[in-house]
């Protein structure tokens, strides 16, 4: 134990300015600023501080911020909520979606090239579905950069990757808006439950996945297309929407679920969720040792899932995942237990899982403070964030996400993409966030104006300019090493607007900012 | 008591950083242009098909019946089959292909793939990525392993594992550094100012150089030190060779600038390159058609790559790859879904060309994989295993597909 401390206190002074407590613990309250605890809760329970929010937050109470935070009774921020309507991409009914991909697809079987396939349908309303799947894609940036509900924003982000869709799957294109507007969204921070409910019921999901292909096999009549049950969806319900991979299930679990499951479809019309009775399976089945006796219907699935959402792999399965995204990217056994004690005290409720996460001690362990890498997307929205930029029109951040090698809602794979640092970190990689954080401070980005460069009060002097980056983007953890660099640079430069967005564009690139 | 054991791991890794001491990085010369005596080094170049490729169009069983019985849309017509042997043909569209293989520097390995029993995209290619298919979620590719085996002998290079697209491969995750490239020319710091500013990028290398940030630190210096070692010895300036001409698209792209890399002598020992859209549910098509298409593309960027290269052949081999292959039956919408056995191909000058090895199980009912599926008969990590010994000279096969028990030779080396 002796030798453990050693090291961690060499590893602290490799990292000098990391916080630890929150400031109202006595203990350490000498050694740890409200600052860093603000800053700390910016970069974990936000999308990244914007200019002048770490000292708000300091000033106003990290508790206080954190409290209001888990308040929110919904994702979507009321004061933005106006600003959204108005965006095509959530005004433009299913059924009109619908129509454009039908339009799209029989144009496709004519042999229409690839361009003329695209357009399609009626003249008072978008005819292309790639612009409203583009503004859709950049809504979701632009909410994440100004929303106040930032939590909120972060929770329904993790459950968009957690419940991944990819949208260039067939009638995806236009079901995934559904999906996160209808499943996603309104119970990202309330019951895991309804969560769970939600996206299997998802027409998105049950095309994702091919549920709704998944009919009950029937004693071969000869017919070609007599498929039976697909497994698809039902192992993924299993080894990554609940249990786990380790969970305790068997094969025989697997096509139990599907069979549960078969039934549970698409309206073609609509484009909403349908239950089709001939295609359920009636027989009996167990699942994970509890049986559901022959002669059930569609309720049987609803029972299923009651199952699946209080078993406690799905527990310890999913508060690990929570702990990894907001804590670490190998979270502490307190931290987990911590988790799983409040889902099972609060019968899953996400917010007081989250409420336990915060108030453990592994949040606020110094280990973990500023160091967990963040992905494409985090780096994206906290460099806006940081640029104090409004992005409510841009859609090229849309392709700049993909050439970071993020593209949202484009991870092919159910699993969603991965939360370790190993698996965002390469030279390529650090070298587009470089790019990225040039292009975003040179304004050739249209729609994303970098605020925080014409900011009145911000001091040319190289120095006072340094230290106000490192206060306003980095919160004070600015590196001597990048401190020194950027004071050259701005040494050598003549033109102060110039030397503005190269020490800023420095700040972005850094090592620092690729932290949070 | 992991938060203690946390701060070990990372207080080890950053302290091994500024000292410099990870044998990984130990010793290479900030400007290292070239290998001395370049062309000495070896490389294999791995082509990933991913979304599973229908091995049974690409490598088509004509003399089998039930290939034509069981897809009466979309066998190929025989008239239009690039016959191999009485067994054996290639799609129509894989001329570049049958050149190759009559001048014997291409082989097919048929009924090939992982034991792996998974019809799951993403589980099968992490299966076979890993190189551990009986434990997919192992995070570390069977490539990174060979490159930590053999790590003392390219030392003096970035660009020793080198992975063309947005992000690494599974294959080459781990431990052994690899460079990601999205694409040559882009490759580096851009700045709005005049092209050959260098300032920002050395402004950025000074921001990482020392820094105790552990694997990002790192991935950064690879990347400064590619920037500069491209700078010097500007492999765009290299046309492709012999009149070779390139497909359009990511694909073509990819393979010209890995021959780029290798014509530059950079020390290149392991390319990586994804080339997709197989997953053909419907429509695939015969002769013409969305496969068709993308085999045309597939086999005449490798066509291209060979000519280019020239006589460099001599020092490297192609390795194509898919997760498993597709459904001996058509299905109702005149495409195919997903199965299990598919084909492979070695190409190079030391393969021992104009041969289809492996065991061919015949696509009878009783003879298919649950009744479906081509059953397979060769284990990729045999394929993949003879490849590495006798490509890479490889010594320790057991290190870098544990767990597996290695099958008969395929004999594809001379």
């Amino acid at each position: 134990m002796k030798l453990s401390l050693g090291l961690l206190g060499l590893a602290l002074s490799l990292n000098p300015g990391v916080a630890s407590r929150p400031p109202e613990d006595p203990a350490t309250a000498a050694v740890v600023t409200p600052r860093d605890s603000a800053r700390h809760v910016l970069q974990r329970l936000a999308w990244g501080p914007r200019p002048g929010e770490i000292d708000r937050v300091a000033s106003e109470g990290v508790d206080r911020w954190i409290a209001a935070q888990l308040a929110v009774s919904t994702v979507d921020d009321p004061n933005r909520r106006q600003v959204d309507e108005r965006r095509v991409s959530l005004t433009i009914p299913t059924a009109d979606l619908l129509d454009i991909y039908a339009a799209r697809r029989r144009a496709a079987a004519k042999g229409d090239t690839a361009r003329a396939a695209l357009r399609a349908g009626a003249p008072d309303r978008p005819t292309d579905l790639r612009e409203v799947l583009i503004d859709y894609a950049s809504l979701t940036l632009d909410r994440q950069a100004m929303s106040e509900h930032q939590l909120a924003e972060v929770l329904a982000d993790f459950w968009s990757n957690h419940f991944n869709v990819f949208l260039n799957k067939g009638q995806d294109r236009v079901l995934l808006r559904d999906h996160i507007e209808q499943a996603i969204r309104p119970h990202a921070m309330d019951r895991f439950e309804d969560l769970l409910v939600a996206t299997a019921t998802s027409p998105a999901m049950l095309f994702y996945l091919d549920n709704a292909h998944s009919v009950a096999a029937r004693p071969a009549r000869g017919a070609r297309q007599a498929r039976g049950i697909n497994e698809n969806y039902a192992r993924e319900l299993l080894e990554l929407h609940t249990l786990g991979v380790d969970g305790g299930y068997s094969q025989a679990d697997v096509i139990a679920v599907a069979r549960v499951l078969t039934g549970w479809g698409i309206d073609p019309r609509t484009g909403r969720f349908r239950f089709t009775a001939a295609a359920h399976d009636r027989g009996a089945k167990t699942v994970l040792g509890v049986s559901f006796p022959a002669g059930g219907g569609e309720a049987e699935g609803h029972r299923l899932l009651h199952v699946l959402a209080t078993h406690p792999s799905t527990i310890r399965h999913i508060s690990t995942k929570l702990c990894a995204r907001f804590v670490s990217d190998d979270p502490a056994p307190g931290c987990v237990a911590a988790a799983t004690r409040a889902w099972q005290a609060s019968g899953g409720e996400i917010r007081e899982v989250l409420r336990a996460i915060v108030r453990s001690d592994a949040f606020w362990a110094e280990a973990v403070h500023s160091t967990k890498v963040k992905s494409p997307h985090e780096f994206l929205v906290s460099a806006l964030r940081a640029l104090d930029a409004d992005p409510a029109h841009a859609p090229r951040l849309v392709a700049m996400l993909g050439d970071l090698g993020q593209p949202l809602f484009q991870q092919s794979a159910p699993t969603g993409w991965p939360e370790r640092a190993t698996d965002w970190v390469s030279s390529s990689a650090l070298l587009a966030r470089m790019n990225c954080a040039l292009a975003l401070v040179g304004g050739t980005v249209r729609g994303v104006r970098p605020t925080l460069l014409s900011t009145a009060d911000l001091p040319d002097e190289p120095a006072a300019l340094v230290d106000r980056l490192d206060q306003e983007i980095l919160g004070g953890t600015m590196s001597p090493t990048t401190r020194r660099t950027i004071h050259e640079r701005l040494l050598a430069a003549t033109d102060p607007a110039a030397a503005r967005q190269t020490a800023v564009g420095l700040v972005l690139g850094s090592p620092e900012f690729q932290r949070q | 008591m992991s938060i203690s054991r946390r701060a070990f791991m990372r207080a080890g890794t950053l302290g091994l950083l500024s000292l410099g001491a990870d044998p990984l990085f130990l010793g290479r010369t900030a400007l290292a242009a070239r290998r001395e005596g370049g062309g000495s080094g070896r490389t294999l170049v791995l082509l990933f098909q991913r979304g599973a490729v229908d091995g049974l169009s690409m490598v088509v069983p004509a003399g089998d019946a039930w290939y034509w019985r069981e897809r009466e849309r979309i066998a190929l017509p025989r008239g239009d089959l690039l016959t191999l042997d009485d067994q054996f043909a290639l799609h129509p569209r894989l001329g570049a292909l049958k050149t190759l293989w009559d001048r014997k520097l291409l082989s097919a390995i048929h009924a090939v793939g992982s034991p792996a029993p998974t019809r799951s995209h993403f589980e099968a290619q992490d299966a076979m990525e890993s190189g551990v298919p009986d434990r997919p979620s192992t995070r570390e590719g069977w490539a990174n392993r060979y490159l930590q085996l053999h790590d003392r002998e390219h030392r003096d290079t970035p660009f020793r594992s080198v992975a063309f697209g947005p992000r690494l491969p599974r294959t080459l995750a781990g431990r052994a550094p690899s460079l990601v490239i999205d694409d040559l020319t882009t490759f580096g710091v851009r700045t709005a100012r005049a092209r050959g500013d260098t300032s920002m990028a050395s402004a950025f290398e000074s921001l990482y150089a020392g820094q105790d940030t552990g694997v990002v630190a790192a991935s950064a210096s690879e990347g400064f030190e590619a920037i500069r070692m491209l700078r010097d010895i500007d492999p765009g300036r290299l046309a492709p060779a012999n009149g070779a001409r390139y497909p359009g698209g990511r694909f073509g792209t990819s393979l010209r600038q890995i021959a780029q890399l290798i014509r530059a002598e950079v020390g290149l020992e392991i390319a990586f390159a994804d080339i997709d859209g197989w997953d053909t549910h419907v429509n695939q098509g015969a002769s013409d058609g969305a496969l068709g298409r993308r085999l045309q593309e597939f086999g005449d960027g490798i066509g291209a790559f060979v000519t280019d290269l020239g006589p460099k052949m001599r020092d490297v081999v192609i390795l194509t790859m898919s997760e498993f292959g597709r459904t001996v039956r058509e299905n109702g919408n005149g495409g195919t879904d997903h199965g299990h056995g598919t084909a492979m191909f070695v190409v190079g000058d030391s393969v021992r060309g104009g041969t289809v090895a492996g065991r061919w199980p015949g696509l009878a009912p009783e003879a298919r994989h649950e009744g479906r599926d081509l059953a397979v008969t060769s284990d990729y990590r045999d394929l993949f295993g003879e490849v590495l010994t006798s490509h890479l000279g490889s010594i320790d096969l057991t290190t870098i597909f544990p767990g597996h028990r290695a099958g008969p030779r395929l004999g594809l080396f001379g």
